[in-house]
């Protein structure tokens, strides 16, 4: 087909072409065009089919409101080919069409059928008898749905969001939209402003017709657009697509990237401090009998198909229209060459008599009061039933288009999303916001206003406070601009809700889910009387695109049949998203944001396989030992092996022999002094810290409400009220919350310092680890000097150091604390003097191997949330004096319940096999525990490991059955033991 | 989370910057006057008020402040 030319609303440029691909066949457009109109110029009439009744349907409106344009593009499916812009080469595939187009479809018989699918057919048939359901459900689930995704199917492209901050967001860049932008960004504020299209203007931006001073309103819309493009201080974003609004004026929606943009889709949430909306209206569809044909279209449809695209949406059309837009568009196409039978509109009278005049001029027949009842023809339309809506008589015209709405309906989405209440307007016909949220404002035909001029107004009144609401209150211009709204003609009155008597077994209120009149008045019969419940219960309005197509007319139907005494319309609830997004929208780009220790490169250079700890789930370690890879977990980069041999083997027998070093910095390291600052750890800490000796570590933990252990550490006093205290890992993140919640009453006076990324740890382990100490100090750190759980200041070279004797691997054990800035250098010097020792690194793995060995716990390895204190063992560090521990109550309650899970050693009845993996289930005849950690000790030559089980197996020496995944239900076999099981005295870690 | 939130230290943020910290039910009585039904009282029921109530939130990526505020449970905004 040939396009229009020369029409100063053009979007397109017919001089560059572009191919489409669909149904084995090439199809032209030109760039501009959207998928669906460069389809339309080539005739495609059908663009998919029905979801249950498999009815052919066509283009019907161009701005996204039902599922029937909807269409797989290059593997994605479900893609709105209506409003989404052409691309040179797209591979398009119809949905829901046994067959290689939309235009044959073998399940095409479904639509015979629908008497056996009433409303609400899932719940109430195909349930006797019972055998019935599981084989209708299969063939429900493969009928049932929107198109179909490939499961390798990999979705392309960039991801971006914004987050911006600005003083007024106006949603909609119509007329209105675009009046209330320039107003409020005149007082110099930040204005955004979000269109849905990819181009300014809303409804002004296709019609030629004049407003009052004699302005073609595209040419208004113009040069809106071009000063609103030349402000620096609005912001637009388009095309983009308002999902949601919500509390104190936060707006979310997403935008779709153009050539030029680096993203393909970018998501953004807007935080403003005024709202605008000027969202405008949509047309609300005419019920009558297949309302729904190829061809039957609405008028802003045919309009813009003619002005933006350049297609004639048909050759010889009729009207069934109630409202003044469709008298314009009928003068409009028959202008531009569409021969028209005639217009019936719904109205008796209240038409623009300049516009009755225009079409007398065309002998274009107006019939008042007349509407379509029957729209006739199977994949194309063939001809139209028209008929008075009061009175007799009939016409039956020929026509290969029907340009069909009832009226409008205002887009009140983002309104009611933002709490505004709507209440129905027996003058407009619309469901108008009553109680509208603080700085929130509305304009242009959203609030019922047609006319030009008033629409420019109330968006300029709307701006103006907006901008009061950001402080720039301009009282006489905001009274100017009331007064220069009011001058202008007020809401128009809408039309009236109209349908005729007849079964309406074809009349469709929801293109999206095929409900049908028909199946509305079945939900009424049943005793439904609220839109909302006809609504869930027919399924109307729940598909694609949102309700936009059963809109207000739901509510009006059953306002309209009910024959209750309250029968005001009442409208359904919109929820988010009101358009819907990629759900890589939602993803957005890559949020792999992870620390690394002071010396991570230099751990790499020795080989290390890094692994991400810090938030670990109870299935990490099981996945990792199956071989899985576990990626952008933990906040920190850390070595786990140095070496492909997964068991560490040799990292571990170096630190029981000789001497290794680890990298600890991920521990969690904190600073608290102050008066107060005793007072707060003993708060949090089950243990008592008022008597820490000098130059000592003490070990305690803290735990919650409920007795149920959270973190555990080491606290050093420092000075007379200043700690330095250690966590978990995991835990840092949450420390300085905690103590700060739990003392939050009290007004303490102390000072919290989180110093875990300020402060680096080197662990230097083994039999040998002194030899390898002496070399790089002069202080005395002999096992008199600096025993056991000690703790000492010292210098390595100018370096200054915290060191701490600790045992968590079993064997002469220092730990080193020291300001980040040094680690490298420290690392390096206690690296070239364990040389002659053949000093080893070790990784994280080989230090749980080590610690398990010894009974030394990990929580979150060996805890999980409801395991206290006490079920691990660990009630001696519990201060029974200290009644205002947190956790104490739940303490003393839970010391001695029974069935509780306890912590055990483990070990496996046949040594020969293999450990269990860590979380594997203890079973009996139900669940009753499971596996902590069990690995491999090469100390003791066989398999051990910790387990919580229910304390009835808890004794020593009793026998558990574990199953394991992937075992085929052979259980494994365990007996209860003593912990530890390496160096029983604990004399190593003391020597 | 999508309401702003006045910290007394940082001044009104999004709503994403806080954590929630529960309702305001005074400090802890004493242990040794509790009993199992007033400690499940204070550590684990809430009253849910349905209109404006007390609470605690913490600025956890802001200043590391605990405060209290009054917010509307029903229309989901802080009320100053």
């Amino acid at each position: 087909m040939t396009r229009l030319e020369n029409l100063p609303t053009l979007k397109i440029n017919s001089e560059k072409a572009l191919t489409l691909h669909y149904g084995g066949k090439t199809y032209n457009g030109v760039q501009g065009d959207t998928i669906a109109t460069a389809l339309y110029a080539n005739d495609v009439r059908i663009f998919g089919r029905s979801l249950k009744y498999h009815r052919p349907r066509g283009l019907y409106s161009l701005d996204g409101e039902c599922s029937n344009t909807l269409m797989e593009v290059d593997g994605i499916p479900n893609v709105l080919t209506e409003n989404t812009p052409a691309k040179n080469g797209m591979q398009i595939k119809a949905q829901n069409v046994l067959g290689i187009d939309a235009n044959y479809d073998l399940m095409g018989f479904m639509d015979k059928l629908s008497f056996m699918m009433p409303a609400g057919f899932y719940y109430k048939t195909m349930h006797r008898p019972a055998a019935v359901w599981p084989m209708a459900i299969k063939f429900i689930r493969r009928a049932a749905g929107l198109g179909k995704l490939s499961p390798d199917f990999q979705i392309n492209g960039r991801y971006d969001e914004i987050y911006p901050d600005t003083d007024v967001c106006v949603i909609g860049g119509g007329p209105a939209g675009m009046s209330a932008a320039i107003a409020a960004a005149e007082f110099g504020l930040r204005v955004i402003l979000v269109e849905n299209k990819p181009w300014l203007g809303g409804f002004f931006e296709y019609r030629t017709v004049k407003d009052k001073n004699g302005n073609p309103v595209c040419m208004r819309a113009a040069s809106l657009a071009e000063k609103i493009e030349k402000t620096s201080n609005i912001r637009i974003f388009k095309p983009a697509a308002v999902t949601g609004v919500y509390n104190n004026n936060h707006v979310v929606g997403f935008q779709r990237g153009g050539e030029k943009d680096f993203f393909d889709r970018r998501y953004f949430q807007i935080r403003a401090k005024s709202i605008v909306t000027a969202t405008g209206c949509y047309e609300r569809p005419l019920l009558f009998d297949n309302n729904d044909r190829p061809g039957v279209m609405q008028i802003g449809c045919a309009h813009r198909l003619a002005r933006t695209y350049g297609i004639l949406p048909g050759r010889n059309a009729v009207f069934s229209i109630g409202h003044d837009l469709g008298i314009e568009t009928a003068i409009d196409l028959f202008d531009l060459g569409v021969t028209i039978s005639c217009v019936a509109d719904t109205r008796d009278d209240g038409q623009d008599p300049e516009l009755e005049k225009e079409l007398a001029k065309r002998d274009i027949h107006l019939l008042k009061g007349w509407a379509a009842v029957k729209a006739v023809g199977w994949k194309t339309l063939k001809k139209v039933v028209i008929k008075p809506i009061t009175g007799s008589g009939e016409h039956r015209l020929e026509c290969d288009l029907l340009v069909a709405s009832a009226g409008l309906t205002p887009e009140t989405g983002p309104l009611t999303l933002g709490h505004a209440k709507l209440k129905y307007d027996n003058h407009t016909g619309f469901f108008l916001a009553d109680r509208i949220p603080e700085k929130m404002h509305v304009a242009g035909r959203l609030i019922g206003l047609n006319d030009p001029l008033s629409i420019e107004a109330s968006g300029n009144l709307a701006g103006l406070r907006a901008a009061a609401d950001c402080g720039e209150n301009d009282k006489d211009g905001v009274r100017q601009a009331e007064k220069n709204l009011a001058s202008h003609s007020g809401p128009g009155r809408g039309s009236k809700f109209i349908s005729f008597p007849g079964t309406g077994k074809k009349t469709f209120v929801c293109f999206d889910e095929d409900a049908t009149l028909k199946n509305i008045d079945q939900a009424m019969e049943m005793g439904f009387n609220v839109p909302e419940l006809i609504k869930r219960f027919t399924s109307t309005g729940t598909g694609p695109g949102q309700g936009r197509i059963p809109g207000h007319n739901l509510a009006l139907y059953v306002a309209h049949t009910d024959e209750s005494p309250d029968k005001k319309p009442k409208p359904t609830k919109t929820r988010p998203p009101l358009v819907s997004p990629l759900l890589a929208t939602y993803a957005g780009g890559a949020h792999d944001m992870s620390k690394r220790t002071p010396v991570h490169e230099m751990q790499k250079a020795a080989g290390a396989k890094m692994d991400r700890v810090g938030v670990k789930t109870t299935a990490y370690d099981s996945q990792m030992a199956a071989g899985g890879k576990m990626e952008r977990i933990g906040v920190w980069n850390r070595a786990r092996y140095f070496s492909n041999d997964k068991t560490s083997r040799d990292e571990i027998e170096n630190v029981r022999n000789n001497v290794g070093m680890l990298d600890a910095s991920t521990l969690g390291k904190f600073r608290i002094h102050g008066p107060d600052a005793l007072k707060a750890l003993q708060r949090v800490y089950v243990s008592d810290l008022s008597k820490i000796p000098e130059g000592k570590i003490k070990y305690s933990a803290m735990c919650n409400h409920d007795g149920c252990i959270i973190d555990d550490g080491i606290i050093i006093k420092k000075e007379e009220n200043d700690y330095y205290f250690t966590t978990s890992t995991a835990r840092a993140g949450a420390t300085v919350e905690w103590i700060r919640y739990h003392t939050r009453y009290e007004g303490w006076d102390f000072h919290l310092v989180n110093l875990t990324d300020a402060f680096g740890v080197i662990n230097l382990a083994g039999p040998n680890a002194r030899k390898v100490l002496e070399k790089v100090t002069d202080a005395d750190v002999s096992n008199e000097m600096f025993p056991f759980t000690g703790y000492r200041e010292y210098f390595i070279q100018n370096i200054p150091i915290r060191a701490m004797r600790l045992g968590f691997v079993g064997e002469l054990s220092y730990e080193f604390h020291v300001p980040s800035s040094y680690m490298q250098s420290l690392w390096e010097m206690i690296e070239d003097a364990g040389k002659e020792y053949n000093i080893m690194n070790f990784g994280l793995e080989a230090q749980n191997t080590l610690r398990m060995e010894k009974g030394h716990l990990i929580i979150g390895s060996e805890s999980e949330q409801r395991t206290t204190l006490h079920d691990l063992g660990l009630g001696f560090l519990w201060d029974r004096k200290k009644t205002d521990t947190i956790g104490y109550f739940a303490l003393n309650q839970t010391e001695k319940q029974a069935g509780r899970f306890k912590l055990v050693g483990i070990k496996m009845e046949n040594p020969g096999s293999e450990p269990p993996k860590d979380g594997s289930p203890v079973v009996t005849d139900k669940i009753m525990g499971y596996v902590c950690t069990a690995r491999y000790s090469f100390s003791l030559n066989e398999p051990v490991g910790m387990a919580l089980v229910d304390d009835s197996l808890a004794e020593k020496g009793t026998k558990i059955s574990i199953f394991e995944d992937g075992c085929n239900g052979d259980l494994k076999h365990a007996r209860i033991v003593n912990m530890p099981f390496y160096d029983h005295d604990g004399t190593r870690m003391r020597m | 989370m999508s309401l702003t939130l006045t910290c007394p230290i940082c001044g009104e943020r999004n709503g994403y910057e806080f954590r929630y910290g529960g309702e305001d039910k005074g400090p802890m009585p004493d242990s040794k006057e509790l009993t199992p039904e007033t400690w499940t009282d204070y550590v684990h029921n809430n009253n849910s008020v349905a209109g404006v109530q007390k609470e605690w939130w913490f600025h956890r990526d802001g200043c590391g402040t605990w405060f209290t505020l009054n917010r509307d449970t029903t229309t989901n905004l802080e009320v100053k």
